[in-house]
């Protein structure tokens, strides 16, 4: 094995990016190597400019970018593992979604046939099969982001990057947009999607970057994350019959160390040790003999992570 | 709503009507009421129409003519691009050397050279309507700077809406722009020009009699001058309006004005015949102006009369499109 | 994937380069803009065309380049036939009419363009023939038929000028005094156009404003509106993007020169004046002028995508160099060898087309200043036409290497444009 095997798919180690005098990205060292990963964070925390350095569209001001283990400043050579949809809006809208997708097949270096080929293939991947000599002009907000992702998927990439893929999306294109991505994570290729809308990433993957004004907030796991803040209080919510005598014998959990009613049939509760008390809640529910319908923790969302992790002053828009 | 009752407080609706509308906002018109939901109410929606009295119209058109004028000279106002400020200060310097010519001359008490460089009835038409370099490297440039950025850009970065969801009708849109383009190109153009005439009562200490003397040579010239500046600024807003690039008004100027140049002086210097000076808008320009100021016609074949029409024409059909197509841009970022 | 079969491996830069160009192609013919360009372009060509047609079918009115036609004493008799004689055209009891035998008075038109030129090349010496005797005949002293002084009765002398390099051309009176007016004007009007259209219509119209038009937004457009993220992330480096666009421009428009050559050259070489139905010696000059339009394409619409990668308003740069284009249009007509002439690419393009012309017309000079010594008396009509448009090339070369020297430099011009613009876009942050 060559070292450059070794190294993972995306590396960066300690990049700072500043645009005059906005720092941009500061000090972010990373590495991720397959399945589907999220890039999390507000308007402005720096995910596109991240991307941008990864597609050599931005030169790092300091720190080392290596994508396969090359460095993709003035350097084409990776792309062509790589597909990368770009966020803006703005297409070819006098090309069909075939000719726009082989167009793009061929600056790979395939013949026009070949091109024509892989870009039916990929559009029937995305499901735009029936509409590729249809004028991208016509297409809904939905089809254009789908054939955007088509058209980074015609050499096969061992990379894919999406910069906001659902953004303007109705459900239904999100949910479309979401099964492509989730299925390409399943083929084994290192899937980067970012958004700065955290249900939507929550659908695809539980591995989560966190970037905050620049900075690399959290990377991991949606859950571990989650357990590393296990000093922030979280909620859970629980609904059922007696809401009242559960409380009760909650109240000696050590983990516990809030109970309110919002009304006779429900129950919040506070704790700082939340896998602990995830834990031991059904025993205590069965043992206790409550009834209960419905148990949920409004806050194991990834908004409210990143609300934690920002110190609370922000909540994703 | 009676019209007399202008004190009135414009209500919201005769605002919007203004802002989508042409008229210009300050008719006081009756408002309709809209027929409530028969069946099913969703929600209560209040409105409470805004209870302020809106400026006067003037003072609104003041408002977008110095957003572009003092753009040029501070911050806070319209970024004109640097480029173009630095152009608009080079041919300022340039087009005083008349000016500073005279002063030299003066200084130097050198009759000869004064005859030269000095007020005349041909230096004064040269200031505004010499061909080469002001008529070429010097105005439609500036012309062609300024109009690149003012409907165009506006379509194409879709701040037309800015401007049309508020009280300011299309008619004064436009007319603003125009204004502010023409007054940009009049502080280099005439103000350069009176600086020259006024160098001249300075450096050779003129009086009354000599005052009197050119004063009418010197207006023909100002008069000429606004010519140039109002066909330039009607072409090149012209251009403005069917075009959404900054890029594309100014070559579009160019074209039109060193196109049709090129293609009458060769025609002019193969077969003898001017007629094609009549579709060249700085030589109808230069026409009226020797006929106005009283030079030597260059162009000796029709009368300068024609030229006039055919810059009334030229004018027109620009101004028509200018319209036509600023009343019906969409309202979108194209 | 092989690593010899890379996306990257050379081999594969034809396919990219065919699809960035076609690509760019089929973007130019989905905008109106374009086609309007293309015509207007198409317009103001066929306008010159259109005058020139008008003057190629009309009759040139023969001139009287001598007055001779003319009967001044009102005896019937024209003052060429009276010279001829030897009576006073100034006296009307002095006419042929009294000389015994009694000869009748010419129609006035017989003298005029009675006495063409004849010869056909600037040699020094002695040239000329008096083909209506009014010089070889006319009773005169001998001095008075050698007007130029140079020992041979009613010839034209031409000398090389010591001073100008050019030639002097001294006939006696009356010797080659009257020459075909229609022949001569016609042939240097039809050659002032072909020149004046080449130079100005096509290399300055056509060859600044379609790159001003067109490859202004070559690589700025697709920055502006952000589409250039598609095509660099692609593996495919930024200075072929920058050659493969500009080869879609020059895709567009070097056909559309091309056609408007050809159709040139097939108007011109049927209506051009010609012994045979097709001036077929043109075509060489239609190229000549198709070459020196495509270079200068080439180098405006490397200069001018090379402005707008240079920075956001760089493209503002083009109305300057526009401007200053035209203006050394104006100074190539009034002052041909001017130096200042080669800081512009249109100077170097139109003394290409001059070179060109100079060697595809040999006879170019001689056209020039037979027609303005026009028998001695006023220019024949159009020799100042093509004195105007046609002008030596400058720097002194012979006119091959003016050709090679003036297709060098353009070249030269557009690969430092292509180099810069392609390491400006390489190290450009697009974001």
């Amino acid at each position: 094995m060559t070292p450059q095997q070794q190294m993972p798919v995306v590396y960066l180690e300690n990049v700072s990016k500043v645009y005059g005098r906005i720092h941009a990205l500061t000090n972010v060292t990373l590495g991720l190597s397959g399945g589907v990963t999220g890039v999390l964070g507000l308007n402005g925390a720096g995910k596109s400019t991240l991307f941008k350095l990864l597609m050599g569209k931005l030169k790092p001001n300091s720190g080392t970018i290596r994508l396969f283990g090359e460095d993709p400043w003035k350097n084409p050579a990776p792309y062509a593992r790589i597909g990368f949809v770009p966020e803006n809006e703005k297409m070819y809208d006098w090309m069909t979604a075939l000719e726009f997708v082989s167009t793009f097949a061929r600056l790979f270096g395939m013949t026009k046939d070949e091109a024509e080929q892989e870009a039916l293939r990929v559009l029937d991947f995305v499901g735009l099969a029936d509409v590729a000599n249809k004028q991208i002009g016509r297409f809904s907000k939905g089809m254009r982001q789908r054939t955007k992702i088509a058209h980074a998927l015609v050499n096969k990439p061992e990379l894919i990057i999406l910069d906001e893929p659902l953004q303007g999306c109705d459900p239904l294109a999100r949910t479309t947009i979401n099964n492509v991505i989730r299925e390409l994570g399943k083929s084994g290729c290192t899937v980067l999607v970012s958004s700065h809308i955290l249900t939507e990433i929550e659908r695809v993957t539980e591995q989560i970057v966190i970037l905050h004004h620049g900075k690399l907030l959290a990377l991991g796991n949606l859950h571990a994350i989650r357990e590393r803040l296990d000093q922030i209080p979280h909620t859970i919510h629980i609904r059922g019959e007696d809401s009242r005598g559960l409380g009760r014998s909650l109240m000696g959990h050590p983990a516990v160390f809030g109970l309110n009613f919002p009304n006779e049939h429900e129950l919040n509760i506070q704790t700082f040790h939340f896998g602990q008390l995830h834990q031991d809640l059904p025993k205590i529910i069965v043992e206790g003999g409550h009834k209960v319908e419905l148990i949920d923790n409004p806050d194991d969302d990834l908004e409210s992570i990143l609300g934690y992790l920002t110190g609370g002053q922000s909540h994703a828009k | 709503m009676a019209r007399d009752d202008a004190r009135a407080p414009v209500t919201g609706k005769t605002r919007l009507q203004a802002a989508w509308g042409s008229n210009t906002g300050d008719e006081v018109e009756d408002i309709g009421m809209a027929a409530l939901p028969k069946t099913g109410e969703i929600f209560n929606q209040d409105y409470k129409p805004w209870t302020g009295t809106l400026n006067p119209r003037w003072m609104r058109n003041w408002a977008i003519l110095r957003h572009h004028l003092f753009g040029v000279f501070r911050k806070g106002y319209r970024p004109w691009g640097m480029p173009t400020r630095i152009f608009l200060v080079i041919v300022f310097i340039a087009s005083l050397t008349d000016a500073a010519l005279t002063l030299l001359s003066g200084i130097l008490g050198s009759p000869e050279l004064h005859q030269l460089w000095g007020v005349n009835r041909n230096n004064l038409y040269g200031h505004n309507l010499g061909f080469f370099p002001r008529n070429i490297l010097y105005y439609p440039i500036v012309t062609a700077l300024l109009v690149g950025g003012v409907i165009s850009e506006d379509r194409h970065h879709g701040t037309s809406a800015l401007y049309f969801s508020r009280p300011i009708s299309r008619f004064d849109y436009t007319a603003m722009k125009f204004i502010s383009v023409a007054l940009i190109q009049s502080l280099i153009i005439l103000g350069s020009y009176i600086l020259f005439y006024f160098s001249e009562i300075i450096a050779m200490g003129r009086g009354w009699a000599w005052i009197v003397d050119t004063f009418p040579i010197f207006v023909a010239g100002l008069i000429a001058g606004i010519l140039l500046i109002f066909t330039y600024t009607s072409l090149g807003l012209a251009m403005s309006s069917i075009s959404r690039g900054r890029f594309f008004p100014g070559i579009g100027l160019l074209a039109f004005l060193f196109g049709s140049k090129t293609i009458a002086a060769i025609i002019s210097g193969l077969f003898e015949r001017d007629i094609l000076y009549l579709l060249s808008p700085y030589d109808c320009l230069a026409h009226v102006g020797q006929a106005l100021v009283g030079t030597q016609l260059s162009y000796t074949q029709y009368s300068w009369t024609w030229s006039l029409v055919s810059l009334v024409l030229m004018n027109g059909a620009a101004l028509y499109v200018l319209a036509s197509r600023v009343s019906s841009m969409e309202v979108t970022r194209e | 994937m092989q690593s010899n079969d890379s996306p990257m491996s050379p081999k594969r830069f034809d396919r990219k380069a065919a699809a960035v160009a076609e690509f760019t192609m089929k973007q130019y013919t989905k905008r109106i803009s374009t086609w309007v360009i293309l015509s207007v372009g198409l317009l103001a060509v066929s306008i010159i065309m259109l005058f020139y047609f008008d003057t190629m079918l009309r009759e040139i009115e023969a001139v009287d380049n001598d007055y001779d036609s003319f009967d001044p004493d009102g005896d019937g008799y024209p003052s060429g036939q009276e010279r001829l004689y030897g009576t006073d055209p100034y006296f009307s009891e002095s006419h042929p009419g009294k000389i015994d035998p009694s000869i009748l008075p010419d129609d006035p038109s017989k003298w005029i363009n009675e006495d063409d030129i004849d010869w056909d090349a600037l040699v020094v010496g002695s040239v000329g023939y008096d083909d209506d005797g009014d010089c070889r005949n006319a009773p005169i002293a001998p001095s008075a038929q050698d007007g130029n002084r140079d020992g041979i009765a009613c010839n034209v002398r031409i000398n090389e000028n010591q001073f100008s390099g050019g030639y002097t051309i001294r006939g006696d009176g009356y010797v080659d005094e009257d020459p075909d007016d229609e022949i001569y004007a016609k042939e240097a009007i039809h050659r002032a156009t072909i020149l004046a259209l080449g130079k100005f219509g096509f290399v300055f119209l056509i060859g600044i404003f379609l790159p001003l038009f067109m490859a202004t937004g070559l690589i700025r457009d697709e920055m502006e509106s952000g589409t250039m993220h598609f095509l660099i992330a692609k593996p495919i480096r930024r200075a072929e993007i920058f050659l493969y666009r500009l080869l879609g421009f020059l895709a567009i428009t070097y056909p559309y020169v091309i056609v408007m050559s050809l159709l040139c050259a097939i108007l011109f070489g049927f209506s051009g004046p010609s012994d045979s139905v097709f001036r077929l010696s043109d075509i060489g000059i239609w190229m000549v002028i198709a070459f020196a339009t495509l270079l200068a394409i080439l180098v405006y619409g490397m200069m001018f995508s090379m402005f707008g990668v240079l920075w956001k308003h760089g493209i503002i740069l083009a109305i300057p160099v526009a401007a200053w284009e035209l203006a050394m249009m104006f100074v190539s007509l009034w002052e041909p060898e001017a130096s200042v002439l080669r800081f512009s690419v249109l100077g170097w393009a139109t003394m290409i087309i001059d070179a060109g012309a100079l060697m595809l017309w040999p006879d170019m000079e001689y056209m020039i200043e037979v027609g303005m010594w026009g028998g001695g008396m006023a220019p024949l009509q159009g020799a100042e036409q093509l004195m105007v448009f046609s002008s030596n090339p400058g720097l002194g070369l012979s006119n091959f290497s003016s050709f090679i020297v003036g297709s060098v430099v353009l070249l030269i011009q557009a690969l430092a444009f292509w180099f810069v613009g392609s390491a400006l876009f390489s190290s450009k942050e697009v974001a």
